[in-house]
């Protein structure tokens, strides 16, 4: 069985947000809520500041505790090693918000960011958080699965598309966005990646290119300490950085 | 508030010849009138406008319902340990209120978990997805299982002295069972913010400990409350005097001073520390709600520390809520710290900036109309005066 991962490369990554919008898309999300998002930093000031950026998926992580702290096992890893959120079980908890220390899962219940509500744009009559005019067919979408339009009152993430991910037949080491055979199975946010920044494939294959790539480039995972092992792997090469990740920075003196 | 004694006998249920004092009549209908118009306004919002008429969002996942609903459940744990001290460890001081007590914790309880039902998504799901999810690491499926076994000991205990049954073994292993879930409950909803290591600011051993004590010193203040309800001419037992005149105001002044203490030192803990989250803590100096919480301690200290001061029912009236108000804005203030610096969201989202919306606000006069007509419901019809006799005789 594959356990999938993704590799980011920060020296390749423009911090365009086409992963974001490609997720966006892919997985019917309200506006500002971004399964994938990416984030901005920034360090000094004039004329030695600097920006960088951070593209950031769920961390599918191998050791997850939003799994551990799900009172109901609403949430839960599959065996080829993807988080994922049966919605039918959820009970909008958010506890799994709460222990995630990456701040990658989202309640839809809230004040939209944006104007119009396109929940009162696109009203669902059938249960659910809205009815968008894009979304998937409804025989891929899956509630235990957490793919699709979602219900009211759950938690929602990234599924490392795993409606696109699973087909892909088994022993595959590498799902590649430019091989026509792999294209289809590849998540959003790799396939639409303008820099290729990303790769997308089984950590556990050595044939992987994944693996070598963390290998051979010194791949990073974010915030290691907190003991819940990513399984996505940053390269930071020589032309970019891990950027310091600290939300808010207090002022010394 | 005099003793009555029973010690033989099944008894009726609900006292339904008695009438009602003019204290139970005016709780009653004061705490239904504001329960049911709050009440209503909840529903129609939740109905309207789900969960998005509440402030939360994806950065602050728990808002201000989980802070009342802290507080009234670890309240209720503090008044399960009052009741306690009598059916467990015989110090019998305590018996005039044991009964009483218990009720309160009952009450609490439910008002606590009816708040709680109105934040979570699908409350009802909740009935089947937790048993048979069976999820045993985390701590919040487990603050549901002692919650539950802890409201059915209550409920068996509460029946068992509403039958005049103070004395028998089943009565005393019901009260040590009772005892030690009222221990474990609060302590797990301790861990349920303790365990939590991407939220240093939550994150502490202490947590636990924290809670019983905070919980138990709500209480202490609830029943200041109740006695100094309760008119004291009428009231000519010196047990009920000893109580409320000396016992209960010194265990709140004592429970208040080691809940400063405990403050004093989480406070400077957060401060010194550059952990990542910790800066919540200097925010929080900011935050009207941290002053409140110290006033409100500091206030009920000086008021509860002078002996002639402290058994004055105007000043007990006064220290206790003003304790509760204290305490209240402790719970809401130790949600906000612990999700002030969001996790992940980039360097320009700086702090998240969380305030109560109305229909959250909606839920404190909802919580406690609930609990005033509960209690005075309960002080009118299941005899809450009753205690085991001859008590002072048997210190």
């Amino acid at each position: 069985m594959a356990r999938w991962g993704m590799v980011i490369d920060l020296e390749r990554c423009t911090g365009c947000q086409a992963c974001t919008t490609a997720c966006q898309l892919e997985n019917t999300r309200l506006p500002g809520e971004h399964w994938q998002d990416v984030l901005f930093y920034n360090e000094g000031e004039y004329p030695s500041g600097k920006l960088s950026w951070l593209p950031r998926p769920c961390m599918h992580c191998e050791n997850p505790s939003c799994v551990a702290v799900c009172p109901t096992r609403a949430t839960y890893k599959t065996e080829d090693g993807v988080v994922l959120v049966n919605w039918d079980r959820c009970i909008g908890c958010r506890y799994c918000m709460i222990a995630c220390p990456y701040g990658v899962r989202f309640y839809a219940e809230e004040k939209q960011k944006t104007q119009p509500d396109v929940r009162k744009v696109w009203p669902s009559d059938e249960g659910k958080i809205w009815n968008p005019p894009w979304a998937m067919p409804k025989h891929r979408q899956d509630m235990k699965r957490g793919i699709g339009v979602q219900p009211k009152n759950v938690v929602s993430k990234c599924t490392f598309c795993y409606h696109r991910v699973s087909q892909a037949p088994k022993g595959t080491p590498d799902l590649d966005p430019n091989d026509p055979k792999t294209r289809d199975f590849t998540p959003a946010c790799v396939v639409t990646c303008a820099p290729n920044a990303r790769w997308f494939g089984d950590l556990d294959n050595p044939n992987s290119k994944v693996r070598k790539l963390i290998a051979e480039k010194r791949g990073v995972r974010l915030n290691d300490q907190t003991g819940n092992r990513p399984q996505v792997y940053y390269l930071a090469g020589e032309a970019a950085a891990i950027p310091e990740t600290r939300s808010v920075r207090r002022k010394e003196g | 508030m005099n003793i009555s004694t029973t010690t033989t006998g099944r008894l009726a249920l609900l006292d339904l010849e008695s009438k009602p004092t003019p204290l139970n009549a005016t709780l009653m209908l004061l705490g239904g009138i504001v329960g049911a118009i709050s009440f209503a306004i909840v529903f129609w919002m939740l109905a309207t406008e789900g969960h998005a008429s509440f402030n939360t969002s994806s950065d602050v996942a728990w808002g201000a319902p989980i802070a009342y609903y802290l507080f009234f459940l670890l309240a209720s744990s503090g008044l399960s340990i009052i009741a306690s001290l009598d059916t467990v460890f015989g110090v019998k001081v305590f018996y005039p209120i044991a009964k009483r007590c218990v009720w309160l914790s009952i009450i609490t309880l439910v008002t606590g978990f009816t708040l709680l039902a109105l934040e979570l998504g699908h409350p009802f799901r909740m009935l089947w997805a937790m048993p048979t999810g069976l999820q045993i690491k985390s701590p919040m499926w487990w603050m549901g299982v002692l919650y539950s076994i802890d409201f059915v000991l209550l409920l068996m205990k509460f029946y068992r002295l509403h039958q005049g049954d103070w004395e028998s073994r089943h009565t005393h292993h019901l009260s040590v069972a009772s005892f030690v879930i009222c221990i474990l409950a609060p302590g797990t909803l301790g861990l349920v913010f303790g365990m939590m290591a991407m939220r240093p600011a939550w994150y502490s051993p202490v947590m636990p400990m924290y809670f019983i004590l905070t919980g138990f010193a709500t209480a202490t203040a609830f029943m200041l409350f109740i006695g100094s309800l309760a008119p004291r001419g009428t009231d000519t037992s010196p047990e009920m005097r000893l109580l409320n005149d000396e016992v209960l105001p010194r265990l709140f002044f004592l429970a208040v001073l080691a809940v400063v203490a405990m403050r004093f030192g989480q406070i400077l803990t957060g401060l010194w520390s550059n952990y990542e989250g910790m800066e919540a803590n200097w925010r929080a100096l900011r935050h009207p709600l941290f002053y409140v919480e110290l006033l409100g301690y500091m206030t009920a200290l000086v008021l509860a520390a002078k002996t002639d001061w402290r058994a004055s029912p105007g000043l007990q009236f006064v220290a206790s809520v003003i304790f509760m108000i204290a305490m209240f804005s402790a719970r809401l203030e130790l949600l906000i710290v612990g999700q002030e610096v969001p996790l992940f969201k980039g360097y320009w989202a700086g702090y998240t900036n969380y305030w109560p919306s109305f229909t959250e606000w909606m839920l404190v006069p909802l919580g406690m109309g609930m609990f005033l007509f509960l209690y005075g419901a309960g002080d009118w019809l299941l005899r809450l005066n009753e205690a085991r006799a001859p008590a002072l005789q048997r210190r």
